[in-house]
């Protein structure tokens, strides 16, 4: 039968690693937001070559499944900083490379093709009425970028972003399988202790469904005063 | 360095497995498409309590990761029928990822078709009635060719994560090429593992290059169905950033 008590000690051993998770997903969210930024820099000016790359890698990724680049960053990673550091001259043994480094690089690999167009739609929804405005201001073009253009790009940009938040933290639990234990690998080893998997795994979605729902509400109350605003 | 020859031998063997992983595919996709059509005609006519059913429904399979949706199903399935009387002695793994994928599916698509529904204008269905279409008559003639060309971008999204998500039956224990991986690397005694991984990479990313390209096609056929009074936002976009781009910005 399903039990509750065993169900109730899962959530609350379950509750542990969530803010491991949360700020997991925040380093992430952070890195693939500026590699994101780049990409979106390198497309809008299409800059030659660079941006031939770019599409390429950006097909890869949305043709790759997590997994798969997961398993081939745990094992390539390793050897590629084995080799780039060997260029600077210095000694690391491929074995110690920790696998929480392999998620957040992987994780911000993937995140970033999906920021980069969470970027460029956002610069694109500043009217060009602003920038007209910037330059009969006498703005240069720095200054029209960090006063007029990203203020705004970034109160259109942050419900997107919050939305990403939540799409990495569903991707972290593909970290149990490199050995990293987040919300979803905690719910298996509270699983594998009581011998009771669903209670562990019914504890682990509610979880997951709770966080979801904070960050649904606070995206439906910031686009609530965005609205307001105008 | 990397070993091109042994990805060019290993290919065939992953290449054999490869239908588990297109049956489930096409199987979850299709039950899916099926399924979300229902749910979103439940969310829109309003059906009272269904609807609210619905709307949990959708808010699980899109809050909870696909991983835990799987072994909710593997482990929670059987559980569920025998509360009700059916006693299940042996629920493969591959039933529930079918079962698992067709909910996940369902619930994103009818995100997609809910609003490609309603963007079809008021006007057009009081045209459709007044003209003195019957209910099918209307949607299979006026509303339906226009919600296709709004929700197949939707689709083709949710097709390319359907294939991501297939690359996960593994860890419920279906034989598909992640798992025609690990035996390839014991039996290689984990000198290959690079080597194995990007090849299944590519593989993926062949099979989402040609759901992208069969999704480009019907996008192609339906588009002349789009009316010109914003239902394809595409071009005016693209202009826009033209212009931003000549400026500079």
């Amino acid at each position: 039968m399903f039990k509750f008590d065993v169900m109730a000690q899962d959530f609350i051993g379950i509750l542990m690693v969530v803010p491991k998770t949360l700020l997991l997903a925040i380093l992430i969210l952070f890195l693939s937001t500026i590699l994101g930024g780049v990409i979106a820099l390198i497309q809008q000016y299409r800059i030659p070559v660079v941006v031939q790359v770019v599409k390429v890698f950006k097909s890869f990724l949305r043709g790759t499944p997590a997994v798969v680049l997961l398993y081939l960053m745990y094992y390539a990673l390793p050897q590629i900083a084995h080799l780039l550091l060997k260029i600077v001259g210095v000694e690391f043994n491929p074995h110690n490379l920790n696998p929480v480094v392999v998620v957040i690089v992987t994780f911000s690999l993937t995140m970033s093709a999906f920021q980069s167009e969470i970027i460029r739609g956002a610069f694109m929804s500043v009217s060009e009425g602003q920038i007209e405005a910037a330059h009969s201001l006498g703005y240069n073009f720095m200054q029209t970028l960090s006063r007029v253009i990203m203020p705004q790009a970034l109160m259109e940009a942050l419900p997107d972003f919050l939305n990403s938040y939540m799409v990495i933290i569903k991707a972290l639990s593909l970290a149990f399988l490199i050995t990293v234990v987040d919300i979803f690998a905690q719910a298996k080893i509270m699983g594998a202790m009581s011998f009771r998997y669903l209670e562990a795994f019914v504890a682990a979605a509610l979880i997951y469904w709770l966080i979801s729902a904070i960050l649904t509400a606070l995206i439906n109350r910031y686009e609530l005063r965005l609205r307001k605003a105008y | 360095m990397l070993d091109i020859k042994y990805m060019l031998e290993i290919t065939p063997s992953l290449l054999s497995v490869l239908h588990v992983t297109l049956i489930i595919l096409i199987a979850s996709s299709a039950l899916g498409l099926g399924l979300s059509i229902l749910v979103t005609a439940i969310r829109i006519k309003k059906v009272k309590y269904l609807s609210q059913v619905m709307d949990l429904f959708i808010s699980f399979t899109r809050s909870v990761p696909i991983v835990l949706q799987l072994f909710l199903m593997y482990y929670g399935f059987p559980f569920l029928l025998s509360m009700i009387g059916i006693h299940v002695s042996d629920f493969s793994a591959a039933a529930a990822t079918v079962l698992a994928l067709t909910l996940y599916n369902a619930g994103y698509l009818s995100e997609v078709l809910r609003p490609a529904y309603l963007a079809v204008e008021k006007g057009q269905h009081e045209a459709a009635d007044g003209l003195g279409y019957t209910p099918f008559q209307k949607f299979t003639r006026i509303i339906a060719p226009q919600v296709i060309p709004i929700a197949l971008p939707g689709w083709g999204n949710a097709l390319v994560y359907l294939i991501h998500d297939t690359s996960l039956i593994f860890t419920i224990g279906v034989a598909d090429i992640m798992g025609v991986a690990n035996t390839l690397i014991s039996s290689s005694y984990g000198a290959h593992q690079i080597e194995i991984y990007l090849t299944i990479a590519l593989l993926f990313w062949a099979i989402t290059f040609s759901a992208d390209t069969m999704v480009r096609i019907f996008e192609k056929r339906a588009a002349k169905y789009n009316l010109s009074n914003g239902i394809a936002p595409k071009k005016k976009a693209k202009r826009k950033m033209r212009i931003l781009v000549q400026k500079g910005v």
